[in-house]
């Protein structure tokens, strides 16, 4: 017994003179006086690189980002403020815990100054809280919710491409003005669903338009015969489902099997070019929906869209372009405040107007750090009209920025 | 299957074979080895990462508790991780409470939900028994999805502060420190989880495990032994929870899904069951593992850790702690018998 304490507390005494021993060993981080800190500036792309997310995003993501940079170097040459920049990655897989560690891990170690994309609304709301405690920037592009730039904004982050208000603004008014007043609504039962609901259902009464029915499915959800009979059932103009990834690709098969499609329009709330391609034009007949922004808008999108292909043999999401413009961006605010301090560059972003390859009458709006900007409203071509293997969007109306985004929300108070 | 029954029936409790129990310094050597690598971990490890791995590993345990010292396999243990993490978050950010109190309030709200699950989930065994509490689980998650005005539905509980009176801007500053003003509530739950395994009633336990029906013609009420480790093992997982959200800074839909429950099960297994120490290697293992993948630019991490589970299943049994320990007794018996010859 008197053997097993004196081990016991020589055990103790032995680690706990470890860990003093240790503490003495360790160093504050370090401080940095010059203008760029730690003498590069460091690009963080965190997002989904082999989940649902990985194709309208993912890996190619990073492509675009390394395009900004390289344009960034060719724009400014000699005097460039960012001389080395670095451009790193990780993969959140859309969990939020991991974004979070990541996230941490990126500013903390790999000394990044700004995190982009990050798709998946909790993991990017995880993001941005990390991003108000270690005051360093934020954009996020991949997630739809209204939260980064509502009761959950913060002076550091900013949300660049597309938000569930807008895709509802956009194709939801659009329709109704071109005749499809009555509508019926089937959308998973989360967050998303509901909100891209309320969204929807606003944007079309504002219209003139109707909201017969609103039908919730559980999520996720592979049979949807019985929504879509009880959908079809009030003799509805147009069917709009806010289903997302693997259950909009259920849900749009089962609407061309059932006989609706031939009498109902089909709207969809947020689907992404590379759905399209991956499910072929023939399963849409004519849907339409919002896109932030299309590769063969016009020549300055193709341009760019070109140069895209020759390095990733796919076109651009406007996940990949909308990376690229935040990158681009984020370089030319450090080029003018000379420096990549957080706050000086969050000073230069504030209020900026811009008009590059993705934002077209771009604001990035100082009350709420949404970057608002023309939206489109576009429509699945049809086989025949598809004239190369990529061009399946035909746009059908260009709706402006004021429009297609909520003012400032009051609950945001940075 | 009759060799291993017999084994069990020799050996007292299968945390202390014949081994340490001959042989107690050896004992005081791992337990003083193993508080040596908690302690020095966040200096090898980036610290939210072996917090992550701290609470993953009392998450195991609290598993274990039931699967390797019952025979119990619980397949929603990821509502009492997620209910304590809701639960810590809420009174954490409305009540504004020091975070070892909420924590401990996220405990307690585990404990509470675990005593009709396990009421229930009791009366049954083997897979019926994993299914009810898979069915709980899943309620649980559907639950904190809707009532979004409490949980944030999808985008989950967001901004959990880290409170802890004076030390409050401490904790804040350094992932670092909040590591070790946190670790306490683990060790508690483990130095927990050892005193029940430890103790009369961790041996009734491991004979309802062997022989429910002996233990009841014992004497022994075996229904109400099950819910008594069930809400135990409910208060560890509670505890490892509550740390988990305080440290991310959020409690999301995540916590609760069943893949939780099923990731908690993969990480004892691997790490060994019927051991206490098999959870903690386990949680260090995947937890690494998921870590490093992530930032390695490979894009299959399910892949890699399917793999690792199959080969670990498929050759070693007993798991990592388990076939090491195993191995290590056998080579110790081996040299003595030598000795003994000469």
């Amino acid at each position: 017994m008197q053997r097993k304490k004196t081990l016991a507390l020589m055990a103790t005494a032995v680690s706990g003179s470890l860990v003093l021993a240790a503490c003495g060993g360790g160093g504050g981080p370090a401080s940095s006086g010059g203008k760029i800190s730690d003498g590069k500036v460091v690009l963080g792309l965190l997002n989904d690189q082999s989940g649902v997310y990985k194709d309208l995003s993912g890996p190619n993501s990073k492509v675009a980002i390394e395009m900004a940079v390289a344009d960034y170097k060719a724009k400014y040459g000699d005097k460039a403020v960012a001389k080395d920049i670095e451009v790193v990655q990780a993969d959140h897989q859309n969990k939020p815990d991991i974004a979070n560690t990541k996230a941490q891990e990126m500013y903390d170690r790999d000394k990044a100054d700004i995190i982009l994309d990050v798709p998946t609304s909790s993991a990017a709301l995880a993001v941005a809280t990390q991003a108000k405690a270690k005051k360093k920037l934020f954009i996020d592009i991949g997630a739809g919710t209204t939260a980064l730039t509502g009761a959950q904004c913060n002076k550091y982050t900013f949300h660049w491409a597309y938000d569930t208000y807008m895709l509802a603004s956009g194709n939801g008014a659009a329709t109704v003005e071109s005749g499809g007043k009555n509508w019926s609504i089937v959308y998973p039962d989360y967050a998303f669903g509901q909100d891209m609901t309320k969204s929807y259902s606003a944007a079309v009464e504002r219209a003139g338009g109707k909201v017969q029915q609103k039908i919730a499915t559980p999520f996720p959800n592979d049979n949807y015969a019985t929504f879509i009979t009880k959908a079809a059932a009030s003799k509805p103009d147009v069917i709009g489902i806010m289903a997302a990834g693997g259950d909009l690709v259920n849900f749009i098969k089962q609407f061309n099997q059932s006989g609706v499609a031939s009498t109902t329009k089909l709207a969809v709330g947020l689907m992404f070019i590379t759905d399209v391609h991956s499910l072929g034009v023939d399963q849409f007949k004519g849907t339409t929906f919002t896109d932030a922004w299309y590769w063969n808008f016009d020549a300055q999108n193709r341009a760019w869209a070109d140069k895209f292909m020759a390095k990733t043999k796919v076109r651009p999401s406007f996940a990949h372009a909308g990376n690229y413009s935040a990158a681009m961006n984020y370089l030319e605010a450090v080029q003018a405040a000379g420096t990549d301090k957080s706050d000086d560059v969050v000073k230069q972003l504030e209020g900026k107007k811009i008009n590059d390859m993705f934002l077209r009458n771009g604001e990035v709006r100082a009350a709420d750090h949404n970057v608002v900007h023309d939206v489109y409203q576009v429509k699945v071509k049809s086989k025949d009209q598809v004239k190369e293997e990529w061009d399946l969007e035909q746009v059908v109306k260009t709706i402006p920025a004021n429009e297609a985004y909520a003012p400032a929300s009051p609950d945001c108070k940075m | 299957m009759s060799q291993q029954l017999v084994s069990k029936v020799d050996v007292e409790l299968p945390s202390e074979p014949s081994l340490t129990a001959r042989r107690p310094f050896l004992r005081w050597v791992g337990l003083a080895v193993g508080l040596l690598v908690v302690l020095a971990l966040p200096w090898y490890i980036y610290p939210p990462v072996a917090m992550d791995i701290a609470a993953w590993a009392l998450f195991a345990i609290s598993v274990d508790l039931l699967l390797g010292y019952t025979g119990l396999l619980s397949f929603g243990h990821a509502a009492f991780w997620g209910t304590s993490a809701y639960t810590t978050g809420l009174i954490a950010t409305h009540v504004g409470l020091p975070f070892p109190v909420a924590v401990l309030g996220g405990a307690i709200a585990a404990m509470l939900l675990a005593l009709p699950t396990g009421y229930l989930a009791v009366r049954r065994t083997g897979i019926y028994f994993a299914m009810v509490t898979l069915a709980f689980a899943q309620m649980v998650y559907f639950i904190a999805n809707q009532w979004r005005d409490v949980t944030g539905g999808e985008n989950g509980l967001q901004g959990i502060p880290k409170n802890l009176g004076g030390m409050t801007d401490l904790i804040n500053s350094d992932a670092f420190y909040f590591y070790y003003a946190a670790i306490p509530i683990i060790l508690l739950g483990v130095l927990l989880a050892w005193r029940i395994v430890n103790s009369p009633f961790g041996r009734v336990l491991v004979a309802i495990r062997d022989n429910p029906a002996r233990a009841r013609a014992l004497g022994y009420d075996v229904e109400r032994y099950k819910i008594m480790v069930f809400v135990l093992s409910a208060g560890l997982a509670g505890l490892a929870g509550g740390v988990f959200s305080v440290s991310h800074g959020f409690a999301s839909l995540q916590e609760l899904v069943w893949t939780t429950s099923g990731k908690v099960v993969l990480v004892t297994v691997l790490g060994g069951i019927g051991t206490l120490w098999g959870g903690p290697v386990g949680a260090a293992l995947v937890v690494l593992l998921e870590d490093r993948l992530a930032s390695s630019g490979f894009n299959g991490i399910g892949i890699i850790t399917g793999a690792i589970f199959v080969v670990i299943v498929l050759a070693f049994r007993h798991g990592i702690w388990g076939t090491a320990r195993n191995g290590l007794g056998a080579w110790l018996r081996s040299r003595r018998r030598t000795r003994e010859d000469v």
